[in-house]
């Protein structure tokens, strides 16, 4: 392969990787702090999928619809995510694993079953927003402008995350949270309150990435459960609970898959599990993370 | 030694039951349609793969996501035997739950190395492999075409005489797991479930028999995929779907996974609420994730951990009356 090639491999493996980035680093955070393991945090993508595709087309492509989608959308997930939160995992905090991953897969289950209900089982695409709609030449070969973009929206939230939990106060409180529970909620932290603000930055993020997906990957039935399978790779190869992990991770697993589909277009799934499985047994806290 | 009397009082009540459920089960094709009967036999299958769950999830505490990939194993060695070779029946399916068994303890391996999360999040990777491998692997397992019109005995082609073949085959199977249970190996489990500290410094060997459960739980899945294999005479890659997994999970939770006849219960209503539901809508996924959440919310303990409860309760009551 010549050096154009491979530049725009790697190009489209960094894409890949920092949609799901945002969408795994959303998963890691809320493990991290309320120490559940979200199996809906697909099916929450996926609802910010639908709901980009719904507001786009409410709008229009001319009134600048996808970048409304772009606003409205993860805020729309976020707000569902809080209503969710409240109203029932606040109830199972307190139980053993099996329970929370029962309650949320049942939530998998509800919100699959409500997008079908209103957007039926079709593919939806929604066209890549202006200015971004046509190729960009890199090397001379032709690379979708848009997903350039996608690789400009990774580490700014990479940033603005790392900002946000290095030095304002809700930040501090993760950190204690995820550090020492215990001790957080003995120094006077109102927990509640912040299980459902993390919760749904979490459910944001998904939301997020859940729209930016819609111009290259459309939204449809099932979308959920394999964001859901890539980001446990991501988050177990980076460290379950790690914000640089997640990023690290997420370039791995974009890396490894653009390339694995150029050496084995089928069996490009089974890389990354290898990846996983390797790096579970050599260091099971992850690249990044920290053992317990 | 009131205790004691309690526990007598109960066992018999169980050993009426089970006779009960036994003459009910072996008299049922006398009187409900070959439709109804394939349904129970498929509860009787998927209750055998959720019992096998069970042992690890219920008596060891360990959480597994990816239980249908040994039960694919089992079905897939079946169904290629079968379709390859001239190998009698009876081989064919004895090597399933083998095959089953042998590549739970290659996976059980690795798997038992971690804990909690990792360990769930291990099974899944490994039981998702097996669902690419069979997915991908046309030229050997047909890839998602699945392999169809699998040959079985003549004898066995009636719906009615597979019943009871399958009948036999899971009543024997769920008897070596009472008493596999019931055996210290079982208590054992039961204590590392508890605290597996502690376990391991009363001179336990936690990961062997972690690894021993990993693998006789995959044995007893294999037996029901293979089954499985005789009685759709097809089988297909989502055997190994990580959707399957979760389907066992529910039912184990369903039924109760601190009771030893909960799956049982928690297949059979599944199932019948399977059937139910969608004839009526399609949405069986909705109402399906509605009824976990008010199982988890207001009946902790399942279907089989409840009516336990109400009769110790009653008994308790009764005894406090005298």
């Amino acid at each position: 392969m010549n050096l154009q090639g491979i530049v725009i491999q790697v190009l489209s493996g960094i894409s890949t990787g920092m949609v799901i980035f945002l969408i795994a680093v959303g998963l890691s955070l809320v493990f991290g702090t309320l120490r559940i393991l979200n199996l809906a945090h697909g099916a929450l993508y996926m609802l910010g999928a639908y709901l980009c595709y719904w507001i786009s087309a409410l709008i229009t492509q001319n009134a600048g619809g996808f970048w409304w989608a772009l606003l409205l959308a993860p805020i729309g997930v976020a707000l569902f995510g809080g209503l969710v939160e409240i109203v029932l995992l606040r109830r199972i905090y307190d139980r053993e694993h099996l329970d929370q991953y029962l309650l949320t897969f049942a939530l998998v289950l509800i919100i699959g079953d409500l997008c079908k209900l209103a957007w039926g089982v079709e593919y939806h695409l929604v066209p890549a927003p202006w200015p971004f709609q046509g190729p960009i030449f890199v090397l001379g070969m032709p690379f979708p402008s848009y997903n350039i973009f996608l690789i400009a929206c990774g580490p700014l939230v990479f940033i603005g995350l790392w900002a946000l939990i290095r030095y304002t106060r809700l930040g501090k409180i993760i950190r204690a949270m995820t550090y020492n529970r215990e001790m957080a909620n003995a120094l006077g932290t109102n927990v509640p309150r912040v299980y459902t603000v993390v919760f749904m930055l979490g459910c944001w993020l998904a939301g997020l990435g859940g729209t930016l997906v819609v111009p290259t990957a459309s939204a449809m039935p099932g979308m959920d459960m394999i964001v859901l399978i890539e980001c446990f790779i991501i988050i177990v190869i980076g460290g379950l609970g790690s914000l640089s992990g997640a990023f690290l991770g997420s370039l791995i697993f974009g890396l490894v898959n653009a390339f694995g589909i150029l050496v084995a277009p089928r069996l490009a799934v089974a890389f990354v599990f290898i990846l996983m499985i390797v790096v579970l047994i050599i260091r099971p806290w992850g690249l990044m993370g920290e053992p317990e | 030694m009131r205790p004691s009397t309690g526990n007598t009082e109960k066992s018999n009540l169980l050993m009426i039951g089970l006779i009960l459920a036994l003459v009910v089960f072996l008299a049922l094709p006398a009187f409900i349609s070959e439709g109804w009967i394939s349904l129970v036999n498929e509860m009787l299958i998927l209750a055998l793969a959720a019992c096998g769950l069970n042992l690890m999830l219920g008596y060891a505490g360990m959480v597994s996501f990816g239980p249908a990939g040994f039960y694919a194993v089992g079905a897939y060695a079946t169904a290629l035997i079968l379709i390859n070779t001239k190998l009698p029946f009876a081989l064919a399916f004895a090597a399933g739950p083998l095959i089953a068994g042998l590549s739970a303890i290659i996976i059980g391996w690795f798997c038992v190395r971690l804990t909690q999360v990792y360990f769930a999040l291990l099974t899944l990777a490994f039981a998702q492999i097996i669902h690419t491998i069979i997915f991908e692997w046309y030229g050997f397992t047909k890839g998602d075409n699945g392999i169809v019109d699998i040959p079985i005995p003549q004898i066995l082609k009636s719906i009615t005489h597979y019943y009871y073949f399958s009948f036999i085959i899971i009543v024997l199977s769920l008897i070596l797991l009472w008493l596999i249970i019931k055996s210290p190996f079982g208590k054992t489990l039961q204590a590392m479930r508890e605290n597996a500290q502690r376990a391991e410094s009363i001179g336990i060997n936690v990961r062997l028999y972690q690894l021993s459960t990993f693998v006789l739980s995959g044995f007893f899945l294999g037996i029901a995929g293979s089954l499985f294999c005789g009685f759709n005479k097809n089988v297909f890659p989502n055997y190994a779907h990580w959707g399957k997994s979760t389907e066992m999970l529910v039912v184990c939770l369903l039924g109760g996974i601190y009771n030893f006849f909960g799956p049982i219960v928690g297949s059979i209503v599944y199932l019948f609420l399977d059937k139910v539901i969608t004839a009526h809508t399609q949405y069986w996924p909705l109402v399906l994730g509605l009824i976990i959440i008010i199982l988890l919310l207001f009946l902790r303990g399942g279907i089989a951990g409840f009516i336990a409860e109400r009769l110790t309760f009653r008994q308790r009551r009764g005894e406090s009356a005298e």
